[in-house]
């Protein structure tokens, strides 16, 4: 019995009766959570070790594109592993305080896998609902009055971008008459015009709330100096990248061959300036990587904004590099909060952390061999192949903008192992789940360092298939043995 | 700084706007989706209310999200809470300043509020209405007392277990047409006589998980609401607001 709604229906079912067990057994409410994540990985690993060919599933035996379809392709399967897997890696193991978080935590998760496998426009728009309320909980979770405060800016903002991206939804069905993604990117020839375009716009702006997308970012530094390490690795590393491809998505299918791209690139490239700068200027370590996220988020919308192959392929690179790198470097601020130049010879007390930081510093910035230099040299291909004065222009910014990280990074880390001074704080020794979730994230980055060929020739070919823009609508309507959908189209 | 770039921000989604009001043309949107829905759903579903053939049945899925929305709302807005409540204690209930009117007129409504209520959960196929309109109205039921005694106490125990179990008799619905050999949540059980009460297959017993989900949340999440009571301490609150701008502008 394996079916890939499971990983829907299985967060969302633990997270509901979270609270009953609980009243039940507090001891027996503190298993549920891992469990139900290492089911999600077990039945989303299992599909895309085996699937050959990108599958649509239609739920509630309704064929789309009058039902809901989930697209199974390599690409949405890797998210759904990648998801239960994060959730177990930042699960708040010693927490003894409450069910609540975690069964926020569930229903993230299950929001997520469903933006990920979705590919009906308006379910993708409900699991982002859902993922956006779930990630105000916890990121207030931390019960103080600057988090409430950051909170609610986020919570504001956020519902701006909701009534955004739902205007732009609406749009995409008075144009086409449709929901569903296959079905709307055969109709693509009726949303190019400037109301497609301007839905296009809508909901990148109403999305790009998540994915830190340059306008609408406004929340990005104070949530994540505020909430726990722990959340705000998860927001910055794995929510904004489900944003992300819920874009890319709805680009490829529908917009791949329009101005939607410059669209895309000049944000991103405002995204890489103003994140970069304000990195740079940032006086403690959480706001330096929270606006660091924003400019690394910009140079995974520029990647994307390459047409063809070449652009999902960087997008991706990117996008995974990032994934991997920043929530490790979100854990490392626990207990290396405040000023940084307060941090002053930590090294010595947390030798480890300071370890890890250089590790994945140098990863960011891109210096060979590491991964993040391959991510960004495929970026650079990408973006030289693309040829058009926009994208060179882009190339440029990423130039400069990877000077500035490298300035700012070496300089915190130097910062790290300068002798210690008068300024230096006290207690600024990891705890040791915090030293071995970095280490863990260390190790993959590590192991991808030495297979980076297998690596990149696999991720080539998960790009290939997304970026194929009629294989995603054949899967989805011809595949489908109804008349009834042959009668509508 | 902040104010330019957010009037930047307004001008730019302005001009949005202005783009799609101009080209918009009102009327004539095709109804692909639309028409073949209204052609098929009383057929293929077999309840005679074609929206909930929509929200239960084509769109099912979505409805399981929009509970968990509503369920995620409540869970987080008493984890907010919890923080709070905890340094006070509950008022005492207080029957005195209520009046015998406010008190008898709110026991006279109760049990037409929680017929109407139900009647409208039941009747989600059949008739305009649903699990999520009866729903409100069943949680008004119960929110009622509450108004009218503050401090009246409310069984959040209970409530929890009712939430719980709807909430998943939903998922588990879903997951026996699966175990089937059907899709996820595609509806079972037959059609029925389209127009009789016992009709449509599994939709009405969806609604029905839908209604007491719905109803369990929202009066749990009132209660909660009114056991802080209106008298939050004003200077505590000052003193937080002024550490929150103290922080933003470091």
């Amino acid at each position: 019995m394996n079916n890939i709604a499971f990983n829907i229906a299985l967060p969302l079912l633990a997270a509901f009766l979270l609270p009953v067990i609980h009243n039940g057994s507090a001891k027996a409410s503190r298993l549920v959570g891992p469990f139900v994540l290492l089911a999600m990985c077990w039945f989303a690993a299992a599909y895309f070790i085996f699937i050959e060919h990108p599958v649509a599933l239609a739920l509630g035996g309704f064929l789309p594109p009058l039902g809901i379809s989930f697209h199974l392709d390599q690409l949405s399967l890797l998210m759904a592993v990648i998801i239960p897997l994060m959730l177990l890696l930042l699960w708040p193991y010693t927490n003894r305080e409450g069910f609540r978080e975690e069964a926020l935590l569930l229903l993230l998760a299950g929001a997520s896998s469903g933006m990920a496998l979705s590919g009906d426009l308006f379910n993708i728009y409900v699991f982002y609902e859902l993922l956006s309320v779930a990630s105000f909980g916890l990121a207030a979770s931390t019960h103080n009055g600057a988090a409430f405060a950051a909170t609610f800016r986020y919570l504001v903002i956020s519902g701006l971008g909701t009534v955004l991206a739902l205007t732009g939804i609406g749009l995409i069905y008075t144009q086409t008459g449709t929901l569903n993604l296959a079905h709307i990117g055969q109709l693509a020839a009726q949303l190019d015009n400037n109301v497609g375009l301007a839905a296009f716009a809508l909901i990148v702006l109403g999305i790009g709330v998540k994915a830190e997308i340059f306008p609408v970012n406004g929340w990005v530094p104070e949530v994540y100096a505020t909430a726990k390490p722990r959340i705000s690795a998860l927001l910055a590393g794995l929510i904004s990248k489900l944003a992300v491809l819920a874009i890319v998505r709805l680009l490829v299918v529908a917009y791949a061959d329009t101005d939607a791209l410059s669209l895309l690139l000049v944000l991103g490239i405002l995204g890489i300036i103003w994140g970069e700068l304000s990195a740079w200027r940032a006086k403690d370590l959480k706001r330096m990587f929270a606006f660091s996220s924003i400019g690394q988020l910009g140079m995974v919308l520029v990647a994307f904004s390459i047409p063809g192959e070449a652009g999902m392929f960087a997008g991706l690179a990117m996008m995974l590099h990032h994934l991997l790198v920043k929530p490790a470097l979100f854990m490392l601020t626990e207990n290396w909060s405040g000023s940084i130049s307060s941090l002053t010879g930590a090294a010595r007390q947390s030798p480890l952390g300071a370890a890890l930081f250089i590790l994945f510093a140098l990863s960011l910035i891109g210096v060979p061999p590491f991964p993040g230099f391959w991510a960004k040299l495929i970026m650079v291909t990408g973006l030289v192949g693309a040829d058009d004065s926009l994208y060179l222009l882009a190339l440029g910014i990423l130039l400069t903008a990877t000077v500035i990280e490298a300035n700012y990074l070496i300089r915190c880390a130097i910062q790290l192992y300068a002798p210690a001074d008068e300024n230096s704080s006290q207690s600024a020794k990891h705890g040791r789940l915090t030293l071995s979730i970095s280490s863990a994230l260390g190790v993959v980055l590590i192991i991808s360092l030495f297979s980076i060929t297998p690596l990149g020739n696999k991720l080539y070919q998960i790009a290939a298939e997304a970026s194929n823009r009629s294989l995603y609508i054949n899967t989805t309507l011809s595949n489908a043995q109804v008349p009834a959908l042959r009668k509508i189209q | 700084m902040r104010n330019y770039s957010a009037l930047l921000f307004a001008s730019g989604l302005a001009f949005l706007l202005m783009v799609i009001a101009w080209q918009f043309t009102i009327g004539g949107a095709p109804m692909l989706i639309g028409n073949a829905i209204l052609q098929q759903a009383a057929d293929e579903l077999g309840a005679a209310n074609l929206v909930t053939s929509v929200v239960l049945g084509y769109r099912g899925i979505d409805t399981l999200g929009e509970i968990a929305i509503l369920f995620t709302a409540a869970t987080a807005t008493s984890l907010v809470l919890s923080s709070i409540s905890g340094q006070r204690s509950r008022p005492a209930p207080n029957t005195a300043q209520s009046g015998t009117i406010l008190i008898s007129s709110s026991r006279l409504l109760f049990p037409l509020l929680l017929t109407l209520g139900l009647y409208i959960v039941l009747h989600g196929h059949l008739t305009p209405g649903g699990g999520f309109q009866g729903g409100v109205i069943l949680a008004a039921a119960f929110f009622l007392p509450l108004l009218a005694v503050p401090g009246h106490g409310v069984n959040h125990s209970g409530l929890a277990l009712v939430e719980g179990f709807s909430g998943a008799a939903f998922i588990l619905i879903g997951i026996i047409a699966l175990f089937q050999g059907n899709a996820f949540l595609q509806p079972f059980m037959g059609h029925g006589a389209m127009g009789s009460l016992f009709s449509a297959g599994t939709l009405p017993l969806l609604y029905i998980a839908v209604g007491l989900k719905v109803g369990a949340e929202l009066s749990g999440l009132l209660a909660n609401l009114a056991e802080i009571g209106p008298a939050h301490p004003v200077a505590e609150i000052s003193v937080e607001t002024q550490s929150v701008k103290g922080s933003a502008h470091q």
